[in-house]
C-alpha cells in the first residue's frame, strides 16, 4: 500500500496534469451543491435565530374579524407579558388629489413590540405614533409622495405621518403583505371606523412567558381554556413558517438541478479519468512487465484520482462555503432576511459526500478496464481489452449509485419528491445518452459527403472514441432545461398578461358593509360604466372538527390539509356559484332553510378523505357551527373570479356578522377612476387591483426564475467543461489529422472551417435534442402542471436555442485552437 | 532454467485467427546467451513473451526458473517475474514521470527491497549514468534511455535477461556500445541471456543461436 501511494506520487508529480478535467469537473459540481446548501442554511439559521423576533413573543394567538373577549384577554395577561396588534387592509387616501393606495394597516398597542426594536428613519418627528399620528413605510411614501408632517386619510380618520420605519421587527413572521404598511396605535384605528361587525381584520395576542416556561404547553392550556374561539396557536419555531418552507422548498429544488449538474460532472469525470488512464496504457503495461500485480496499479490509480478529487472537492467546498459571503456582498439588499453568516458543517458535508460518490462512480469503469490492461500491450501494441464490466465491477457500481441516490434522498426535506426528482434525473440522462448513441449510428449510416473537410467534420463525430454520445447527455440536459424554462416562462407570461388578466376582474373588494352595497354599485358604475359587479357574503371560519373528531387533536396534517391550517374565508349561496360544477351529491334547494349544509371543493375533501354525508364543524366568530357536506365541487381557479373552498347553505349562518367581497369587471383603462369613484363614496372599502396582484406573483415568480436559471447555469458550466474536456482529449487525433492536412496542403481557414463544421453540427444536434426533450418537459409542466394554455413564444425559444448553438460553436473552436497551430514537421517527428 | 514443451500461441478468433507459436520445443541452461533470430513475424517476440511470463501460452507447457508459468494467471505471472526476470524492450518503454534512479529502483521497490534507491544508483553508475540520475526519460538520448532501461533489468538481479531488439532504435555505434554494455553486464552478473533480433551478425555474439521462422524453430546451434 506504501509502495503504491509512492509510486502514485511520483507519477502524480510529474504526470498529473491529465487530471484537470477530473478536478475542474468536481470543483464546479460540489460548488454548485455546496452553495445552495449553505444559502439556503444561512437564510433558514437567520429565520431560526430571530425566530422570537419575528413571532413578536413567545407566543401568538391569532383570531380573525374579532378581538379577545374579557376573559380571554385576561387568560392572556395571567399567563405573561401581552401585547396586542390588529392588522387589516385598507385604503390610504391623499389629502387633495392623488389615487388611493390599498396598504396594510397595522394597528399597535404600547406594549408593542415585546421582543426587538421598533425605529423610525432619522428625521421622524415623534418615537412612534400616538392618536392620529402615523408611521409609514417609506414604499408608501414614495408612491404617494408623502413627506413627515403631510396627513392621508384611513377610513374615517386623517392621519399626519410621524416618520418612515426603519426597522419593523415582527414584519416577516406576519406573512404576506398586499400593500405597504401603515402603522398607528389602537386609538388610531378606532378613529378610522374601520373595526366593524362582519370586516376582515386580524387580532394577534403576542406574550412573553416567565423564564422557564414551555411556549408549546402554555399554549395548548390556553386553547384547551376556549376550544371554540378559533385561536391559532403559534410558537417561535413555527414563525415566519410560509417563508421557511418556501425557502427549504425552493433550497431543496436548487439542490437537487446541482445533483443534476453534479451528474453532468460525472459525465466530465468519466471522460477525464477514462482518456487520462487510456494515456498511461504504456505505464501500466511497463509496471506491470516490471512485476505490479493489477491491485497495485489499481491502487496507484486510485489514490493519483482520490488525491486530484479531493483537491477539486475540498477547493468546491472552499467556494460553495464562500457563497452566503458572495450573495451579501452581491444582492445583500434584495434578501428577506440578513443572512446568518457562518460556515454550515451538514451542507458541506453533503455535498462532499455526493462529490465523492460520484467521482467514485463515473471513475470505477476506467479504473476497472485500466487494472486489467495486461503486460503485453508493450510488445503488441494492443489496446486494453474491451470487455463488459466484471461482476464485481458491476456490484461496485450498482452499490455507488445506491448510495448516491440514499445520500440525495435521506438528507432531503423532502424525501419523496427528492426520490421523485433523483429518479427523473436518472431517466432523462439515460434517455439522453441513448439519443446521442443514436445520433451517432444515425451519422455513421449517413452517405460519405464528397468534401473532405465535411467528410473529416462528419468523421470526427462518429468515429470510435467520439464523444458525440457523452456531449449530448452533458450540454443537452443544460440546454433542455433552458428550453424548457424558455417555455414555462413565455407561457406563462402570456397567461398572466394576456389571457387571465383578459377574464379576470379589475378589482376584489373588501370590507364592504351589506348595507354600502347599493352604493357601491352606483359608485363603481358611475367611474365604468357598464362594469359587471358580484357581490357575495364574506366571513372567516376554521374548521375544528372532522367527522366528529377534533383538528386540535390530530398529530399530524397531511399536505393535502391546507383547508385546515388556519382560518379561511367562506360564504353562504343558494345557488351554485358560477365558475363552479358539482361532482358529488347535490346543491341545496333554492329556499333551503334547514339545518346547515356545506359544499367543499373537491380536491381538498378528497385530500381530508370527506364525502358527501359527512359532518364538520366549523368555528366561527367563536361559534361552533356543524354542517352536514351536501355537494363537492369542481371549481376553476384560473379564472381569478370570487370562488371559495367552503360554501354554506343560507340560514343559520347568516346570522353571524359579515361583510361582503365583490369583485369588479370593467374595462381596462377604468382603473384609477374605479378606485377614486370608491374611495370616495366608502372609505373604508379595501379595493385590491388585480394587476397588482399578478404583478406580485410575477415577480415572485421571477425571482424564483433566476434562482433555477442560476442553477441551470451551472449544468451548462459542467457541459461546457466536459465539451473542453472532449475536444482536449482528442487533441493528439485532431493534431495528427491537422499535420497529414497541412502536409496535403490545407490553410489554416480551411482546417478552421472544418472544425467549425464539426462543431456547428454537433450545436445544431443539441439544439435539436434541447428543443425536443426540453418541449416535452415545458409542455408536460405548462399543460398538465399548471394545466394553462400551451402559449411559448416562440421567438425567445428559437433565440435560446441559438444562443446555445453559438455558445457551443464558439467554445468548441476555441478549444481547438492549440491543434490548429501544429506544426506538421515536428508533429510527424515526435509521432 | 527454461523448458518449453510443445509450446503454441494463438491470438484472436476464428476466421480471424492467428497462430503465432506452432509448437516450440526448447531448453536453455542457466547462464547460457541466447540469440533468437528470425524475419519479422516469425514469432520470436512472441515467444519471448511466452518465456518472460508477459503472455501465457495457448497450448504446451513451459518451466522457467523450476515455476510452470502455464498454470500461473497475470497476477502471479508479474509476481514470479520479480527478481527471476529482466527485460530490456526495442522502444526502452520507461516511466515518463520518473527520474533515471526512480525508474531502476521501481522493480527493486515491487519487490519490496529496502535499499532500492542505493542499488538502483549503483546499478546507474555501472552503466555508466551515475551522472544522470535526476534526469528524466524526455531529458536523456536513446542511448542513454536504453542503457537506463537495461539498468533497471539487471537491478533485481535476475537469473533471465530478455533483451527484445535492444538496439532497433539505435545507430549503429550507440547500438554497439548498447550490446557490448549487455553482454559485458552478462558476464558480470551470470544471468542467462536472451536476445531477440534479426540482426544476424548480433545474433553470432551469442553463444546459442536459436532460428524461428513461421511460428516452429528452424535450427538451434551452438557455437564451437
Amino acid at each position: 500500500m506504501r509502495l503504491a501511494w509512492r509510486l502514485a506520487l511520483r507519477d502524480l508529480r510529474a504526470g498529473g496534469r491529465g487530471l484537470w478535467l477530473l478536478a475542474l469537473c468536481l470543483f464546479l459540481g460540489t460548488a454548485a451543491l455546496a452553495g445552495i446548501g449553505s444559502l439556503s442554511s444561512s437564510i433558514l439559521g437567520a429565520l431560526a435565530s430571530q425566530s422570537h423576533v419575528m413571532l413578536g413573543g413567545d407566543l401568538e394567538m391569532r383570531v380573525s374579524q374579532r378581538l379577545a373577549t374579557v376573559e380571554e384577554t385576561a387568560a392572556f395577561a395571567g399567563a405573561g407579558r401581552l401585547s396586542e396588534t390588529v392588522r387589516m387592509r385598507a385604503m390610504a387616501q391623499p389629502v387633495g388629489t392623488g389615487a388611493p393606495v390599498l396598504v396594510t394597516l397595522k394597528a399597535v398597542d404600547s406594549a408593542w413590540p415585546l421582543v426587538g426594536s421598533f425605529d423610525l428613519a432619522r428625521g421622524a418627528s415623534a418615537p412612534r405614533p400616538h392618536g392620529l399620528q402615523a408611521a409609514i413605510a417609506p414604499a408608501l411614501a414614495d408612491r404617494m409622495g408623502l413627506h413627515i408632517g403631510n396627513t392621508l386619510r384611513i377610513g374615517s380618520a386623517r392621519l399626519t405621518v410621524i416618520g418612515l420605519i426603519g426597522n419593523e421587527p415582527d414584519k416577516l413572521g406576519e406573512g404576506f403583505n398586499l400593500g405597504p404598511t401603515v402603522l398607528i396605535d389602537s386609538a388610531g384605528l378606532e378613529a378610522t371606523g374601520l373595526v366593524q361587525p362582519g370586516s376582515l381584520y386580524e387580532a394577534r395576542y403576542r406574550l412573553l412567558l416567565p423564564p422557564g416556561a414551555d411556549p408549546g404547553t402554555v399554549g395548548a392550556t390556553l386553547l384547551r381554556r376556549f376550544p371554540s374561539a378559533g385561536w391559532s396557536v403559534h410558537t417561535p419555531d413555527g414563525a415566519a413558517g410560509t417563508l421557511r418552507q418556501g425557502i427549504a422548498q425552493l433550497g431543496q429544488f436548487l439542490l437537487l438541478v446541482g445533483l443534476a449538474a453534479l451528474a453532468i460532472a460525472g459525465v466530465g469525470v468519466g471522460s477525464g479519468v477514462s482518456a487520462y488512464l487510456t494515456g498511461k496504457t504504456r505505464i501500466i503495461a511497463t509496471l506491470k512487465v516490471l512485476g505490479a500485480r493489477s491491485g497495485t496499479i489499481a491502487t496507484i490509480f486510485l489514490v493519483q484520482l482520490g488525491l486530484v478529487a479531493g483537491g477539486g472537492i475540498v477547493a468546491g467546498l472552499a467556494l460553495g462555503a464562500g457563497v452566503p459571503w458572495l450573495v451579501v456582498a452581491a444582492v445583500g439588499d434584495l434578501l428577506p432576511v440578513p443572512l446568518q453568516l457562518g460556515v454550515y458543517p451538514e451542507p458541506l458535508l453533503v455535498a462532499a459526500g455526493l462529490g465523492l460518490l460520484v467521482a467514485l462512480l463515473f471513475a470505477l469503469p476506467a479504473l476497472a478496464r485500466a487494472r486489467s490492461i495486461p503486460a503485453a500491450t508493450l510488445l503488441r501494441d494492443t489496446l486494453a481489452p474491451q470487455t463488459r464490466p466484471s461482476p464485481a465491477v458491476l456490484a461496485g457500481i450498482a452499490s455507488l449509485l445506491a448510495a448516491l441516490v440514499a445520500l440525495a434522498v435521506l438528507t432531503a426535506s423532502d424525501r419523496l419528491i427528492a426520490l421523485y426528482f433523483t429518479g427523473a434525473t436518472a431517466v432523462l440522462l439515460v434517455l439522453l445518452w441513448l439519443v446521442g448513441l443514436a445520433l451517432r449510428a444515425t451519422l455513421r449510416r449517413l452517405p460519405t459527403p464528397k468534401r473532405p473537410l465535411f467528410r473529416l467534420a462528419l468523421a470526427n463525430l462518429h468515429r470510435p472514441g467520439a464523444a458525440t454520445d457523452r456531449l449530448v447527455v452533458a450540454l443537452g440536459l443544460g440546454f433542455s432545461l433552458f428550453v424548457a424554462l424558455a417555455i414555462i416562462d413565455t407561457s406563462l407570461s402570456a397567461e398572466m398578461h394576456g389571457a387571465a388578466p383578459a377574464k379576470a376582474p379589475r378589482f376584489f373588494a373588501i370590507d364592504l358593509q351589506p348595507e354600502d352595497e347599493a352604493s357601491f354599485r352606483a359608485a363603481v358604475t358611475r367611474a365604468a360604466p357598464g362594469a359587471t359587479i358580484e357581490a357575495v357574503p364574506s366571513l372567516r371560519g376554521a374548521i375544528v372538527a372532522l367527522k366528529g373528531r377534533r383538528v386540535a387533536d390530530m398529530k399530524s396534517l397531511p399536505p393535502e390539509a391546507w383547508i385546515l391550517k388556519g382560518d379561511r374565508t367562506i360564504t353562504w349561496s343558494a345557488t351554485l356559484p358560477p365558475r363552479n360544477d358539482v361532482t358529488a351529491g347535490r346543491w341545496w334547494p333554492a329556499h333551503y332553510h334547514g339545518p346547515p349544509l356545506v359544499s367543499l371543493e373537491d380536491k381538498a375533501a378528497q385530500g381530508l378523505g370527506l364525502r358527501v354525508g359527512d359532518m364538520i364543524t366549523v368555528s366561527v366568530l367563536g361559534v361552533e357551527v356543524p354542517a352536514r357536506i351536501a355537494a363537492l365541487r369542481k371549481v376553476d381557479w384560473g379564472g381569478l373570479g370570487l370562488n371559495f373552498a367552503l360554501v354554506f347553505s343560507p340560514g343559520y349562518i347568516e346570522e353571524a356578522p359579515h361583510g361582503l367581497l365583490a369583485s369588479v369587471y370593467a374595462p381596462p383603462g377604468r382603473d384609477g377612476a374605479i378606485a377614486r369613484a370608491v374611495a370616495d363614496a366608502l372609505p373604508s372599502v379595501s379595493m385590491i387591483r388585480t394587476g397588482d396582484l399578478i404583478a406580485d406573483i410575477a415577480s415572485v415568480l421571477g425571482q424564483v426564475g433566476i434562482a433555477i436559471r442560476a442553477a441551470a447555469g451551472v449544468t451548462i458550466a459542467a457541459g461546457i467543461v466536459v465539451l473542453i474536456g472532449a475536444v482536449t482529449a482528442s487533441g493528439q487525433a485532431r493534431r495528427a489529422d491537422i499535420a497529414i492536412l497541412k502536409l496535403l496542403g490545407a490553410s489554416r481557414a480551411q482546417l478552421l472551417l472544418g472544425q467549425a463544421i464539426e462543431y456547428a453540427l454537433l450545436a445544431t444536434l443539441l439544439a435539436g435534442v434541447a428543443l425536443l426533450v426540453g418541449g416535452l418537459g415545458g409542455w408536460t409542466v405548462v399543460t398538465r402542471l399548471f394545466a394553462l394554455p400551451w402559449a411559448p413564444d416562440g421567438e425567445v425559444v428559437a433565440a435560446t436555442l441559438l444562443v446555445s448553438i453559438a455558445g457551443t460553436l464558439g467554445i468548441g473552436l476555441l478549444a481547438s485552437l492549440p491543434a490548429l497551430a501544429t506544426r506538421p514537421a515536428r508533429m510527424l517527428r515526435d509521432g | 532454467m527454461i523448458a518449453a514443451r510443445n509450446l503454441t500461441l494463438s491470438l484472436g478468433r476464428a476466421p480471424a485467427r492467428v497462430d503465432i507459436l506452432r509448437g516450440i520445443d526448447l531448453s536453455v541452461r542457466p547462464g547460457e546467451s541466447v540469440a533468437l533470430l528470425g524475419p519479422s513475424g516469425s514469432g520470436k517476440s512472441s515467444l519471448m513473451a511466452v518465456l518472460a511470463g508477459l503472455e501465457r501460452p495457448t497450448g504446451g507447457s513451459v518451466r522457467v526458473t523450476d515455476l510452470d508459468f502455464a498454470t500461473l494467471d497475470e497476477n502471479g505471472l508479474a509476481v514470479a517475474r520479480r527478481g527471476r526476470i529482466g527485460i530490456v524492450l526495442q522502444a526502452f518503454h520507461l516511466l515518463p514521470t520518473m527520474s533515471a534512479l526512480e525508474n531502476v529502483a521501481v522493480p527493486l521497490e515491487l519487490a519490496g527491497e529496502t535499499d532500492a534507491f542505493t542499488r538502483a544508483e549503483a546499478e546507474l553508475t555501472a552503466v555508466g549514468l551515475g551522472h544522470r540520475l535526476r534526469h528524466y526519460p524526455a531529458q536523456l538520448s536513446g542511448g542513454e534511455q536504453q542503457r537506463v532501461a537495461i539498468a533497471r533489468a539487471l537491478a533485481p538481479r535476475p537469473a533471465l535477461l530478455f533483451a527484445d531488439e535492444p538496439t532497433g532504435n539505435l545507430d549503429a555505434t550507440t547500438g554497439t556500445a548498447i550490446m557490448d554494455l549487455l553482454f559485458a553486464r552478462h558476464a558480470d552478473t551470470g544471468a542467462t541471456l536472451f536476445v531477440i533480433t534479426h540482426d544476424a551478425r548480433l545474433a553470432e555474439r551469442c553463444a546459442r543461436v536459436v532460428e524461428l521462422r513461421d511460428g516452429l524453430i528452424l535450427s538451434d546451434r551452438r557455437r564451437a
